[in-house]
């Protein structure tokens, strides 16, 4: 199956919290010496259409991320080779229930509901990886209701693609079409119904918008 | 492609914790108001004659944890637990291996319990059971040997939640496919596992004490 059904071939998302200083900041998180990884099962994606808010939720926020499509799979992968495995990119949203995601905390219980329900990922379609010159270059862009409400450069990373890339291999093979959400810039916040989400990944030597997605919450 | 291959079609292992008493209270964790749920991702999975339990990066133990495990059969959302019954494909024996250490520090840090979960190799499992050979699934025992000793000997009718219930619960939230895999948590009697031992797990029909799957695995 070709690449840019990565949203059919995937089995696992798999996400790194807290990796730009000043969303770990806004939220009042200590800064990690290691990343956090979790992971979204597949029934989350979405690829067009609404997001859905599940049962009974009212404080559901939108996270801007740059996704990182494996190529081919791997485990124990070395630092440095990171980029071999990489296939392609998207632009991504990690969509959380803020409210269930800080009782979890509080009780030392996991993320699964708040990061996992359906339609918590909406995707663009496929980035070739040929198309990005140095990731270090990307920025991520996301209006709500024709509002910028977060605009981050993924030089701002705590860990890079290719760290995280080769860490998370040292725990978790790698499969192809899988995965790799790698964290959101500063500026996070909920939508309610009825709300137009529309994000970019942007190259900033170029200028260029190498993606877009547009979705609303139903 | 037939659920005897759930292990390939699988796109997601869904799990409860706490949902024995016993096993709640030996882990000092409170029970449950509302079924705990977390993931392991399917490259957890390792069946017989594919290789050995590996222990995480920098551990020397690892806990078992004997569970019975339920695999979906078709597509499933917000449905009722009066509903579950015919989304039921088939079952299996599993062990939720779990990095005891990494868990109580996720725990303690309110960090996700992913790696201490879902690391390579953390989900052994059997064949598949088809439904049809099992008679009630809320009266089968679940046991587990390692090296020769009985460490985990428990009833699915001991669970807090039931199939079921759990089926429906999850659905809610997160859509089953088929093939998927449901671990519906642990009795009591979890401890370490370390290099080279030998575990040996049965899944009993309680009424008839027939057999209906073992498994065996070895840690490297």
């Amino acid at each position: 199956m070709a690449l840019r059904n990565f949203v059919k071939m995937s089995r696992k998302i798999v996400c790194v919290g807290r990796n730009y200083t000043e969303h770990a900041k806004e939220l009042g998180n200590p800064s990690p010496g290691e990343p956090v990884i979790f992971i979204k099962p597949t029934s989350a994606y979405l690829t067009e259409g609404c997001i859905r808010l599940p049962p009974a939720r009212k404080e559901i926020h939108y996270e801007t991320e740059l996704g990182v499509v494996i190529g081919r799979g791997g485990s124990a992968i070395p630092l440095g080779e990171g980029g071999l495995h990489i296939g392609g990119y998207c632009l991504a949203l990690d969509m959380t229930d803020r409210q269930s995601q800080t009782e979890a905390k509080q009780s030392g219980l996991p993320w699964t509901l708040a990061k996992g329900f359906d339609t918590s990922c909406p995707v663009s379609g496929l980035v070739a990886k040929e198309a990005v010159s140095n990731v270090k270059d990307l920025r991520l862009e996301l209006l709500v209701n024709d509002k910028l409400v977060q605009s981050g450069s993924v030089s701002d990373m705590t860990f890079s693609v290719d760290y995280l890339i080769s860490y998370v291999s040292d725990y978790m093979t790698w499969e192809t079409g899988d995965l790799l959400l790698t964290g959101t810039p500063k500026g996070v916040g909920p939508v309610t119904h009825g709300d137009r989400l529309h994000g970019k990944l942007i190259d900033e030597r170029n200028q260029q918008t190498l993606t877009e997605m547009r979705f609303s919450v139903e | 492609m037939s659920l005897k291959n759930f292990v390939q079609i699988s796109r997601k292992i869904v799990c409860v914790g706490r949902n024995y008493k016993e096993h709640a209270k030996e882990l000092g964790n409170p029970l449950p108001q509302k079924p705990v749920i977390f993931l392991k991702p399917p490259s957890s999975y390792l069946v017989e004659g594919g290789g050995n339990i590996r222990l995480p990066p920098d551990r020397t133990s690892i806990d078992h944890e004997i569970e019975l495990g339920v695999i979906i059969e078709n597509k499933c959302s917000s449905i009722k637990p009066s509903e579950a019954e015919d989304y039921i494909g088939g079952f299996c024996l599993a062990l939720d291996l779990t990095d005891r250490i990494s868990q109580q520090e996720a725990k303690r840090g309110g960090l996700p319990w992913t790696l201490a979960k879902g690391f390579d190799t953390a989900c052994p499992v059997s064949e598949f059971i088809p439904k049809t050979s099992v008679n009630n699934a809320e009266n089968l025992q679940l046991q587990l040997i390692v090296n020769d000793k009985l460490v985990q000997n428990g009833f699915t009718k001991d669970m807090i939640f039931n199939i079921p219930y759990i089926i429906s619960y999850i659905s809610d939230y997160i859509t089953l496919d088929r093939g998927d895999l449901i671990l519906t948590g642990t009795p009591h009697g979890v401890g370490p596992i370390t290099h080279g031992d030998q575990l040996n797990g049965k899944l009993f029909q309680t009424e008839t004490n027939n057999i209906l799957t073992q498994m065996c695995f070895t840690v490297e």
